[in-house]
């Protein structure tokens, strides 16, 4: 008897029979056809090209800090990207609107420049990126961290920049470990809801105008404020898990298969 | 001309090595006698704690790897996602000069090449030819081969080729070796024991 991989399929068990619950009285007993409407589609629709958005952003913003990181030794910086994920994610929000505030002088700045957060899809993927580049980062570091570095000190021997080196070298031979940083970060911006509850509760913006990110509207059908109550609320989880799902598993074989 | 002065600590391996050569010089050395150690310090990779590295009387001490003109080759060396002709002229190409077809087409067939694939799909020695090429067609001041001409099937003609190649363009060569008889395919040979190197020839 393998105890070892007895306890641990238990423990993974464990974590996913909630799920697995609410997979079973989503798609079926408590199955609601608010659950699965056009608004409810909508919003999984918004939550997955908000997301999209966000991990774009990632790949292009964080990619060179997570190569810095890997191949730095500046702890610091490090410890500073876990701040975000750290914190209460409402935190996340209320900062976002302290920072885009008509009474604040940030605020100011960047009305000034029709730069709006409340309730825009701008707001959206900003609280977004905020909350999966750390993923993206901490599972882009390992990777970087895991590649010979010899085709790297072979460029910058040539007069290669780092920056050059990274974009010239390192990345174009990439792909399967940028890839599986994407979906895992995307995985990490679909389940986002303490951020977005407060900075982009709904979208007042074509061609979303009115939508609500899929886990806001969940805890509408959960508070009572959108009609369908519990039995939407659980189709609705039941949808997106659905979708997230693949998301989340593709990410992971892409990474095992990175390793081989 | 490279000179290189070294006193170094890595851990509990203390590296103190002198060396001076013009043309090819070749350090040999057991497994941890610190070849590696002491070619990583002279291309910028490893600090240390005294000493200089001048090539060609430039004092390149403390100048970042990306500005010494030193390049390292290893036997991991190499882009796999670029064609083998794209690779060889990728440093030269970096420094904003195109060197001559002829020079290129030269290069590739005194060093065995005759392939144009994808540098991915080529042989381990294969991949190790054209990194080789690659880091002579950038023109360095110096360049520091770190085991990569082992595996070679024909290591000690493609030694003195690669020897005669980088003479005409001006590049000192350092590489490493465990087997001192390789000495003879220098000009200079050091041999290593323990982080100290002793000049034989």
């Amino acid at each position: 008897m393998n105890w070892l991989r007895l306890i641990s399929v238990a423990s993974v068990l464990l974590l996913l029979v909630p799920i697995l619950v609410l997979l079973y009285y989503g798609l079926g007993p408590f199955r609601d056809p608010v659950g699965y409407s056009a608004e409810v589609f909508d919003s999984i629709g918004l939550t997955l090209f908000a997301s999209a958005l966000a991990v774009i952003v990632d790949l292009v913003l964080f990619t060179p800090l997570a190569y810095y990181l890997a191949r730095g030794k500046d702890r610091v910086t490090e410890s500073l990207v876990d701040i975000p994920v750290s914190v209460p994610h409402p935190i996340i929000g209320v900062a976002l609107l302290i920072l885009d505030s008509p009474v604040t002088p940030t605020g100011k700045f960047l009305l000034s420049l029709d730069i709006n957060f409340y309730n825009t899809i701008l707001g959206l993927v900003t609280a977004l990126v905020i909350m999966s580049a750390p993923i993206y980062v901490k599972s882009m570091e390992p990777y970087f961290e895991s590649k010979d570095s010899s085709p790297e000190e072979f460029a910058m021997g040539m007069g290669a920049s780092k920056l050059r080196t990274l974009y010239s070298v390192v990345l174009p031979n990439s792909r399967d470990g940028l890839t599986s940083a994407s979906l895992i970060s995307m995985s990490r911006a679909l389940s986002e809801f303490g951020s977005i509850s407060i900075i982009a509760f709904y979208v007042l913006q074509y061609p979303f105008y009115g939508v609500s990110p899929a886990s806001v509207t969940i805890y509408e059908f959960f508070s009572g404020n959108m009609a369908g109550g519990l039995n939407a609320a659980v189709t609705a989880s039941a949808a997106m898990i659905l979708v997230a799902i693949p998301i989340t598993l593709a990410g992971h074989l892409v990474r095992r298969k990175a390793r081989k | 001309m490279i000179e290189a002065m070294i006193s170094a600590r890595i851990g509990e391996f203390h590296l103190k090595a002198e060396i001076k050569g013009e043309g090819v010089t070749c350090l040999a050395g057991k497994n941890g006698a610190g070849k590696t150690t002491l070619i990583r310090a002279i291309a910028g990779l490893l600090p240390i704690d005294e000493g200089f590295v001048r090539v060609g009387g430039t004092d390149i001490t403390d100048r970042s790897v990306e500005d010494r003109g030193v390049i390292l080759v290893t036997p991991s060396t190499c882009f796999p996602h670029l064609r083998v002709d794209p690779h060889i002229v990728w440093g030269a190409r970096l420094k904003g000069f195109k060197p001559p077809r002829e020079y290129v087409l030269k290069v590739k067939s005194d060093l065995g090449i005759g392939y144009d694939g994808t540098v991915g799909n080529l042989s381990r020695g294969m991949r190790q030819r054209v990194a080789l090429a690659t880091a002579l067609v950038s023109s360095p001041r110096a360049i520091l081969v770190d085991e990569a001409f082992l595996g070679l099937d024909d290591r000690e003609a493609f030694i003195s080729v690669y020897g005669k190649l980088a003479k005409e363009a001006g590049i000192d060569v350092v590489f490493s070796s465990q087997d001192e008889a390789d000495g003879n395919l220098a000009d200079h040979l050091y041999l290593m024991t323990s982080g100290v190197a002793a000049q034989r020839r």
